[in-house]
């Protein structure tokens, strides 16, 4: 679908020529020529404009009455005035209406200080009231849920929260109660407003009316710092701005990044950085002593670790977890290969995918980037629930559909968030997703194969073949213009797909797909992969692959992948095992088998920041592990795009760098990496890898870099041969633990922040 | 006074005929052939008509009904006509006559503008209160499609519609024509932003008429006598007849049909029977509670939609209002103001926040706790509301109690004054009443804060706000 | 006093003694003394007359009390307005503190010495009157230069200037004066300066 494209216009304000967007709402245009329109219920996020709250009234000349800057186009010629005498005696007055029934109560409300209503009522208001009657009164303050407080009388019916609950996240749970003066913002009847955006209402309320409780009476603006960073708590890598004050992290923001997150934030991202500074977790160096963990110094946990991989040597194996940045993913490879000569050593959580599949499937002009999710004709969500697996790609759907008439179709083993707003839902048997992609290949293809697929996959031929049509579109029809719009599709599939023991079905399926609806050479169409874990991409890129060196490189020999890790371990082949931030109970496939692997293994060195099961009962040594505000390095969008984490508060305890620790291993076992530093750890992941390189941490900035963008794309490696796709459809042994399948919520940085205390007892999000 | 000379009735002209509500007495009163002749015609044929009829909208705006039609946009796209028959505004019970006694004319009306229009779907929104006559709409509707007059194919004219009657739930906002479709959603019945206006984007998005029941119960004997012969009834920028609902202090309340343009005195005095005996009048509302009120002395102004707004008031949904000099302005200003302060939305700050301040100052001139000040405040109050609202609810407190303000000054003067003497607060006007309240808030800060989070939320215990934000009273 | 307006009289000059005398040497004359008068009482004179004029004042108090305080056994008064040692407040009545922590002391404070934490009251314990309270307020009054902000700031009347100025200590730390010390009332109060004194 089109995007929109912006032709400048000139009109002008307060006397001044300005050129601005046509078509850009006079609040908007105004800026551009440094006038500044004041607003309270104007959001541009939310959608179209309400014109509520009365504070932008302007003067056009030829228009009698004053007008809504925030619902008026900009038009070209158009004569604008915002400092009049009108237009101060509306502004002031609109300011005062506001105040006679807001409490004023600014010392004790947590908004002050950040306030648009303080801000407009000193820049804009009279400076006095004229209004001595009493207030109107509710009881105060309330919990609107377990995680946001609302104080009804320092609401100025804005609406902002309102349409946020029933125009993004869609939830429909916020409503207007009463009429008039009376009016109030609550759910209809009085339940908590418990939702997985919820938090984003805390954030556009322009008073102090809805606020955080994690968050309340914490601090105040004058004496927090913000700093920007990623949020590494799931693949949709949101951007975000921590508040901090001493050193702690008391409250995450939004930070607006178009191309990932659109402004939003989910409620994990939002409110798990309690865990950063729970009392559980770890803070010192481990090591088993005793049959019990016991704090020991650097020194001597370094020494015991290097001497276990030693004795190991290329019995030893490492699993990289998906908050690891790439650099970590990058030096544990290096690690593990030069200095042990183990090639055990994987971060997927789907078991092996052969390196033509991951680099067929790679290819720069097969991927899409996340605004193409919101512009395309038709997306199809398979095998993932976006909410649970990258949740705010969910919003970013919602908004599709609701402003851009975008088609979408979810094929999901199960219920899923989006099914009320889906053109077409199907359901497949769980853990057959690979031969549903196969099947829908096939009816495009039309293929003779269809049935038997249909069947394996469990969903009727009909439903694959609605489902066919709908992402080819309407026939073009005749005789119409030459020029139609090539028709721009989105494949949004999850990790899962690929799974063993159907990975290469699944591929090639994938890549049947995009081949019959030519995803690959049309503008705004493509794949976008969820990765099980955050950093998925970023770590496979990194080489952190039994089969893959950086760069998605060719190696002389193939290692284990992560299943084939814990067989070797339980029967005795491998002896050590290296975990950066994994949690192989919690977070990988066959807990029986992962039991027996970590009893079998000899040595099990962990960086963990909390005392998990796995951890606490069979790892030798255990490295505290950096939250992600304390961490520097980059990790890579499932669009491709390199983010960069930069610490914004200190690691607490002895905790040190992830990359130093790597280091500090390899030098004691002979091997200098030269790493002294985090942005030194960047430069040698950028070298090493051919479609990284020239890339410095200043280009990717603080909104990130989609490598697919840069000149050195080109260096990205071809498959060898094109993936077969072949072979026939197994059943998994267990089809819902096939790929280490697990909400978002489940995290341990969700249990450890009290601020979630009531998800344990009431289930309602999990 | 002599009894008006007898205008030309179209609208009331059977309307005591005993059963004019069922179709066979409709038919028979020659019901429906204006519908038989509007179909012989082409819409733009039909649109013509109307064009030239000169009507213009009997709910409260005055537009003219024809160019509303034209602005419907052509195509074939699916477009609506709603009839607003939510006759909230105060003194005004025109149309819940004309849709108790004759709803087939409504009909007849709604299916010719419609097909005027292109529209094919079309809602009569009626006011919950009216349940009598939405039974009568819906008898009559029942009627009517079973003699074919609405439904698929009217009269084989290839022109289908399909008409249903929904009962709101009892709101004046729901008579703002965006306020209505948002109801009409089922949603929350909140007045949208204009433009998209409802011509463009109305009713789930599509292109939709609205009109009041008066204005579409026209359209029947526009198609009748034709459109220039309506022309000729009234004065020129208001043409045909009108009925207007008088009510009040006269002695014969109740519904006229008259033609636009007579002498306002003729409708109080000639036709309602002027105020009781020995009473005066002191002032009038001459449409509607929301239009600006005129005095005894604006009598001889004559009754159309232009000489009105040149009188600054207007002639609105053609309520008139009458009250005499046995009634306090102030009873008349607090009775209006509570209306508004009720039905307000809550959706735009000045009509939100100004209605409910109106009506806590007029409620402190009654109790005496005001001064003179208090009037130029609430005179300004009712400046900032109009024109800045986001619908007319704002405008339509503001502008009669700041009419009542400017014209009757004297006697709010006279009544502050009376109260205060009441409550012992005579002496030098001003000062100490503002001080009295003034000392409400030099109680803040302790009283304030120990009520906060207390979850004891008594009334008056936040007045002072904390700090230093407030000027003098 | 200048000696300017004499020099303005003589600057409106006579016109006929302009004429008579053409030119007068005025100010331009200096009359230097070459050495002092000479005899020799005028000498004993020369010699102690500043002696004789300090004794004159030193026998002259000799009749009044002694002015001198016996710091520290005594204390200094101070006026009224003196900006001492900061104090915090609470109602009278309900014993409630008046501070409710909204830090703006903090963000007034040019010297940035002074650190607030807030909490929530609850039911349970309620420490102050509004939703919050300070539950850290701390003042490092070895960085306050007891400028006032602070006290002009307080919405709430909370934080007045007191009249301590004894604020010395062996240890830089112990100069961080924490909440109880501020609310506290001090050991020995402070004097005041009487009107007139």
């Amino acid at each position: 679908m089109p995007r929109p494209e912006s032709k400048m216009i000139n009109f002008t304000i307060d006397g001044r020529e300005v050129s601005a967007p046509e078509g850009a709402m006079l609040v908007d245009a105004a800026k551009h020529g440094d006038v500044e329109i004041p607003v309270f219920c104007y959001e541009p996020k939310l959608g179209q404009p309400v014109g509520a709250c009365r504070m932008c009234l302007v003067e056009i000349e030829g228009i009698p009455k004053l007008q809504t800057g925030c619902s008026t186009p900009v038009r070209d010629g158009m004569v604008v005035y915002t400092e009049t005498e009108r237009v101060k005696v509306a502004q002031q007055s609109v300011v005062e209406f506001l105040l006679i029934n807001h409490p004023l109560d600014c010392p004790v409300c947590d908004k002050g200080g950040e306030c648009p209503l303080q801000d407009i009522t000193f820049g804009w208001g009279g400076g006095i009231s004229r209004f001595i009657e009493p207030k109107r009164h509710f009881v105060k303050p309330l919990e609107l849920s377990p995680l946001i407080a609302i104080d009804r009388e320092r609401c100025i019916l804005c609406y902002r929260c309102v349409r946020f609950s029933q125009e993004i996240s869609e939830d429909y749970q916020l409503v207007l109660l009463e009429r008039g003066a009376h009016s109030y913002v609550s759910t209809f009847d009085g339940h908590p407003y418990v939702a997985p955006f919820s938090g984003n209402i805390v954030e556009l309320c322009p008073v102090g009316a809805l606020t955080s409780r994690p968050y309340r009476f914490r601090a105040r603006p004058w004496d927090i710092e913000g700093a920007g960073s990623v949020c590494t708590l799931c693949p949709a890598q949101c951007n975000v701005t921590i508040t901090v004050r001493d050193e702690r992290a008391l409250r995450v923001l939004a930070r607006q990044n178009d191309e990932v997150d659109d402004g939003w934030l989910c409620d994990k991202g939002r409110f798990a950085y309690q865990s950063f500074h729970a009392e559980e977790r770890i803070t010192e160096p481990l090591i088993r002593d005793g049959g019990q963990l016991r704090p020991v110094t650097w020194e001597r946990a370094l020494e015991q670790a290097a001497g276990a991989l030693k004795r190991a040597g290329a019995n030893a194996a490492a699993i990289a977890g998906g908050q690891s940045t790439g650099e970590e993913g990058h030096l544990l490879a290096r690690l593990m290969r030069e200095g042990l000569g183990s090639p055990h050593l994987d971060s997927r959580r789907a078991g092996t995918l052969s390196l033509d599949a991951h680099r067929a499937l790679g290819a720069p002009a097969l991927q899409a980037n996340v605004s193409d999710l919101e512009f395309a004709h038709a997306v199809l969500v398979l095998d993932t629930d976006p909410v649970n697996d990258a949740s705010i790609l969910d919003l970013r759907l919602r908004k599709g559909i609701r402003r851009r008439g975008l088609k979408l179709a979810v094929a999901s083993p199960g219920p899923s968030s989006l099914d009320p707003s889906a053109a077409l839902s199907i359901r497949f048997k769980p853990g057959a997703g690979a031969a549903f992609a196969a099947a829908l290949s096939a009816a495009l293809g039309a293929s003779a194969e269809l049935e038997t697929l249909c069947g394996e996959a469990g969903v009727e031929s009909a439903a694959v073949r609605e489902l066919a049509e709908l992402l080819r579109g309407p026939e073009p029809q005749q005789g119409a213009d030459s020029e139609l719009q090539p028709r721009e599709v989105v494949i949004l599939w999850g990790e899962r797909l690929t799974a063993a023991p159907n990975a290469e079905l699944g591929a090639g399926a994938l890549l049947g797909i995009a081949e019959a609806l030519d995803l690959a050479n049309v503008e705004g169409a493509g794949m976008l992969e969820v990765p099980a874990t955050a950093n998925g991409r970023g770590l496979r890129e990194a080489g952190v692959l039994p089969n893959a060196g950086p760069g998605l490189s060719q190696l002389q020999d193939a290692g284990r992948d992560s299943a084939a890790i814990a067989e070797g371990l339980a029967a005795g082949e491998l002896s050590a095992l290296y975990l950066l931030q994994c949690d192989p109970l919690r977070e990988l496939a066959d807990r029986a088998l992962w039991e027996r692997a970590l009893a079998g293994a000899s040595t099990v060195i962990a960086h963990a920041s909390f005392l998990t099961d796995a951890i606490n009962e069979h790892a030798d040594v255990v490295f505290p592990a950096e939250a992600y505000p304390e961490k520097e390095g980059t990790l890579v969008h499932p669009d491709g795009r390199l983010q960069r984490l930069r610490p914004a508060i200190a690691r607490p305890g002895s905790v040190r760098a992830g990359w130093h620790v790597i280091a500090e291993l390899a030098l004691r076992l002979g091997l200098d990496f030269d790493v002294l530093s985090g942005a030194m750890a960047s430069r040698q992941l950028f070298e090493a890898v051919p479609f990284y390189s020239g890339l410095t941490l200043e280009e990717i900035g603080g909104r990130g870099v989609r490598w697919q963008e840069r000149e050195a794309a080109a260096a990205f490696p071809a498959p060898a041969s094109a993936p077969s796709g072949d072979g026939s459809f197994e059943e998994p042994a267990d089809p819902g633990e096939a790929a280490g399948y697990r909400s978002v919520w489940d995290a341990p940085e969700v249990e450890h922040s009290p601020a979630f205390d009531f998800l344990f007892k009431t289930k309602e999000l999990v | 006074m002599a009894a008006p000379a007898a205008s030309p009735m179209l609208l009331f002209t059977d309307i005591d005929e005993p059963g004019l509500c069922t179709l066979e007495v409709y038919e028979r009163r020659g019901g429906y052939e204006s519908l038989r002749k509007a179909l012989a015609m082409t819409p733009e044929e039909v649109l013509d008509q109307l064009k030239a009829s000169g009507l213009r909208g009997r709910g409260g705006a005055g537009f003219a009904m024809g160019t509303k039609v034209s602005f419907l946009p052509k195509g074939s796209m699916d477009k609506y006509l709603v009839c607003n028959a939510d006759e909230s505004e105060p003194g005004t019970f025109k149309d819940r006559e004309l849709m108790q006694k004759t709803p087939h004319m409504l009909i007849e009306g709604i299916v010719i503008a419609s097909y005027a229009a292109g529209a094919n779907c079309s809602f009569i929104y009626i006011r919950g209160e009216y349940v009598e006559q939405a039974d009568a709409l819906d008898a009559a509707l029942h009627e009517a499609r079973e003699a074919g007059y609405v439904g698929e194919d009217i009269l084989g004219s290839g022109h289908s519609l399909s008409l249903v009657v929904h009962r709101g739930a009892g709101a004046y906002i729901c008579g703002e024509e965006t306020g209505l479709l948002d109801s009409l959603e089922g949603k929350r019945g909140n007045p949208r932003l204009k433009p998209p206006f409802p011509a463009n984007q109305g009713l789930y998005q599509g292109p939709t008429l609205i009109n009041n029941v008066e204005t579409l119960s026209t359209v029947p004997a526009i198609i009748r006598i034709s459109g220039e012969e309506y022309a000729k009834l009234g004065v020129e920028t208001s043409t045909g007849t009108k009925l207007v609902s008088v009510s009040g202090h006269v002695q014969r309340p109740g519904n006229y049909e008259i033609e636009l343009g007579i002498p306002s005195r003729e409708i109080i005095y000639g036709l309602a029977g002027g105020p009781p005996e020995g009473r005066k009048v002191k002032c009038w509302f001459p449409g509607g509670s929301s239009s600006p009120v005129l005095t005894a002395d604006d009598l001889d102004i004559p009754y159309d939609f232009n000489s009105l707004a040149a009188a600054k008031s207007m002639l609105g949904s053609g309520a008139v209002i009458v009250v005499d000099d046995s009634t306090p302005i102030l009873d008349v200003a607090l009775k209006v103001a509570k209306f508004y302060r009720h039905e307000s939305c809550g959706k735009c700050t000045p009509c939100r926040e100004g209605t409910n301040w109106t009506v806590k100052m007029l409620e402190r001139i009654a109790s005496g706790e005001a001064t003179p000040m208090d009037l130029e405040i609430m005179a300004s109050v009712q400046e900032h509301i109009i024109g800045n609202c986001l619908c007319v609810l704002g405008d339509a407190m503001a502008m009669p109690i700041g009419s009542m303000i400017a014209k009757f000054r004297d006697e709010f003067e006279e009544h502050i004054e009376a109260a205060r003497m009441a409550r012992g607060l005579n002496g030098s006007a001003g000062s100490d009443a503002a001080l009295a309240a003034q000392g409400a808030f030099d109680e803040a800060p302790e009283t304030h804060l120990a009520h906060h989070g207390t979850g004891d939320q008594a009334p008056g215990a936040h007045e002072g706000a904390p700090g230093t934000h407030r000027g003098g009273a | 006093m200048s000696d300017t307006p004499p020099k303005a009289e003589q600057a409106t000059p006579d016109t006929t003694a302009l004429k008579v005398e053409g030119w007068n040497p005025g100010d331009d004359v200096i009359e230097i003394v070459r050495s002092p008068d000479p005899g020799p009482g005028r000498a004993t004179w020369r010699t102690f007359r500043e002696t004789a004029r300090g004794l004159l004042t030193t026998f002259g108090r000799f009749t009044e009390t002694p002015v001198t305080v016996e710091y520290p056994e005594e204390k200094t008064p101070v006026y009224p307005r003196f900006r001492g040692r900061h104090k915090l407040h609470r109602f009278e009545d309900s014993g409630l503190e008046k501070c409710v922590g909204c830090s703006l002391c903090a963000a007034a404070c040019p010297a940035d010495c002074i650190r607030v934490v807030a909490a929530e009251n609850t039911p349970e314990n309620r420490v102050s009157a509004g939703e919050r309270y300070a539950a850290v307020y701390e003042i490092n009054l070895s960085r306050c230069i007891f400028c006032g902000y602070c006290e002009v700031a307080c919405p709430f009347d909370a934080i007045t200037m007191g009249h301590d100025y004894e604020l010395s200590d062996y240890d830089r730390s112990d100069l961080i004066f924490t909440k109880e010390m501020l609310l506290a009332e001090p050991l020995e109060r402070t004097p005041l300066r009487n009107e007139g004194e």
